[in-house]
């Protein structure tokens, strides 16, 4: 019935968009308040349209151009592949060798060892049990202040000391402890 | 571990006859029966046992890249950045923050590093507010103050080419070394020492190290094995050969401290400087013992 109007309503009446808008399911005007909604939402949901690099970089559109810029051809690349993996190779036979050289000296002087005394021989193959407290350890806990059987304590036999460090690019400012205070250790 | 029975063979069973195969063997003195063995010359009855230890300090610093390597990793590190995603400095900067320009910058300036010049694009933003960004980033640069002074690889005791310090040449393995006299000759070697009765070699080798060099150092011993052994020609025939256990030790803090009467000096070598100073026989010995770098 609408459709029927009369031909008195102005012509220049807006052509209203009439799809059906559910007012109440539209989209939230995001320009105003927190960007960070926005920003959460863009990083999650890329679009998938290839024009311009995206935010969570899905697409980067000047990859070939880079890369000719930085491989100078194919033959050097592989050629420095190859460079790369002999240097590799190098390094890893050097250190297996001197390991080699370590392990045959210490089976040599397990030999001599074992032909000399058969006591001393056994008790140098014994594994140390981390978790066994010797008898010397018990008997300097009792004599000892507790700050300083802590102190016995966090040297474990069997296990490597924390005071070994893992080297690191720059030394310590204050270079190496000449001041150690010595502490008994039983043996 | 040793099983129960194999255990038990070898303790109790001490004088068994399958010992009788090493003919050079020391003899238990205790309680052995007078087994029918072949005569044996005196020296070979009273093998001596002693321990060294070659207490190392380990590289205090990593060790310096290669020409080569260096040249490779910035090599690759350019095909990473050629291949991978573009940084999203909307997401994880504030739009328009100081932080983002500063960010952004630098960016420019690593990506004319890697690709060149004329790789990017020029910017589209005029050059007042250009200047005006670089003036406040050099601002904030200045307020948030010089970061904190990291050491110079190298050492002053590197420059004076001090060895007794444990400062000198981080990068590399040092060996402690003691100037003995002996028989009116002074000679380079570890720290070494006898085998007390009832001691165990590494209870033995820590015993010694502290005797000859001081408790002035928290040491540790690595383990129970001996990791080489020395057998010195006897200087007369009727003594007995004298068999050295190497131990391996590390230092993490102190200082040797010499007494001066049979032990006049001592230093931090690292393996070459070693080989300068031992005997040659001694160091036919021990190169194989020590770590290359």
């Amino acid at each position: 019935m609408s459709f029927l109007r009369p031909a008195s309503s102005s012509s220049k009446a807006a052509f209203r968009n009439t799809t059906a808008i559910r007012h109440y399911a539209g989209k939230p005007d995001t320009s105003l308040g927190d960007p960070k909604r926005e920003n959460l939402r863009r990083a999650l949901y890329p679009s998938n349209i290839r024009n311009r690099p995206t935010p969570v970089g899905t697409w980067r559109p000047d990859v070939a151009r880079a890369l000719q810029r930085a491989i100078p051809s194919v033959q050097a690349h592989e050629t420095i592949e190859r460079a790369w993996l002999l240097h590799k190779r190098h390094v890893r036979k050097q250190r297996e060798a001197e390991l080699s050289r370590k392990f045959e000296k210490m089976r040599e002087a397990m030999d001599e060892l074992y032909k000399l005394d058969s006591q001393l021989y056994l008790q140098a193959n014994r594994a140390d049990d981390p978790r066994a407290k010797s008898a010397q350890e018990m008997e300097m806990a009792k004599k000892l202040k507790v700050s300083e059987v802590r102190t016995m304590d966090a040297r474990i036999p069997g296990l490597f000391p924390r005071e070994l460090k893992v080297p690191t690019d720059t030394p310590s400012r204050t270079g190496w402890n000449y001041d150690y205070k010595p502490f008994q250790r039983p043996l | 571990m040793l099983s129960r029975h194999v255990l038990k063979r070898a303790v109790g069973c001490s004088n068994a006859p399958a010992r009788r195969a090493f003919a050079t063997e020391v003899v238990p003195p205790a309680a052995s029966p007078p087994a029918p063995t072949p005569p044996r010359s005196k020296k070979a009855d009273k093998a001596r046992i002693s321990t060294a230890i070659i207490l190392n300090r380990s590289p205090i610093i990593t060790k310096s890249q290669t020409p080569f390597e260096t040249a490779f990793y910035s090599y690759q590190a350019r095909i990473r950045r050629a291949l991978s995603n573009p940084f999203p400095h909307d997401f994880y900067f504030k739009q328009g923050s100081l932080l983002q320009t500063r960010f952004n910058m630098e960016e420019r300036t690593r990506e004319k590093q890697a690709f060149g010049p004329s790789f990017l694009p020029p910017e589209e933003v005029d050059a007042a507010k250009a200047e005006a960004d670089k003036a406040a980033v050099e601002q904030l640069a200045q307020q948030e103050g010089e970061g904190e002074e990291l050491a110079p690889r190298t050492h002053e005791a590197d420059l004076k080419n001090d060895v007794k310090s444990l400062d000198r040449q981080g990068q590399r393995n040092l060996y402690l070394l003691l100037l003995a006299e002996e028989n009116g000759k002074q000679v380079w070697r570890f720290p070494q020492g006898g085998v007390e009765k009832g001691d165990l070699l590494h209870q033995a080798a820590q015993k010694d190290l502290f005797a000859e060099c001081g408790d002035h150092m928290d040491t540790w011993i690595v383990g129970r094995k001996p990791i080489g052994i020395y057998k010195p020609s006897p200087a007369t025939p009727e003594e007995p050969q004298n068999n050295v256990f190497f131990f391996k030790g590390h230092i993490m803090a102190g200082q040797v401290r010499v007494d001066g009467k049979s032990i006049k000096d001592f230093a931090w070598l690292t393996k070459e400087e070693v080989g300068e100073k031992v005997e040659k026989d001694y160091w036919e010995v021990v190169k194989d013992i020590l770590s290359d770098f």
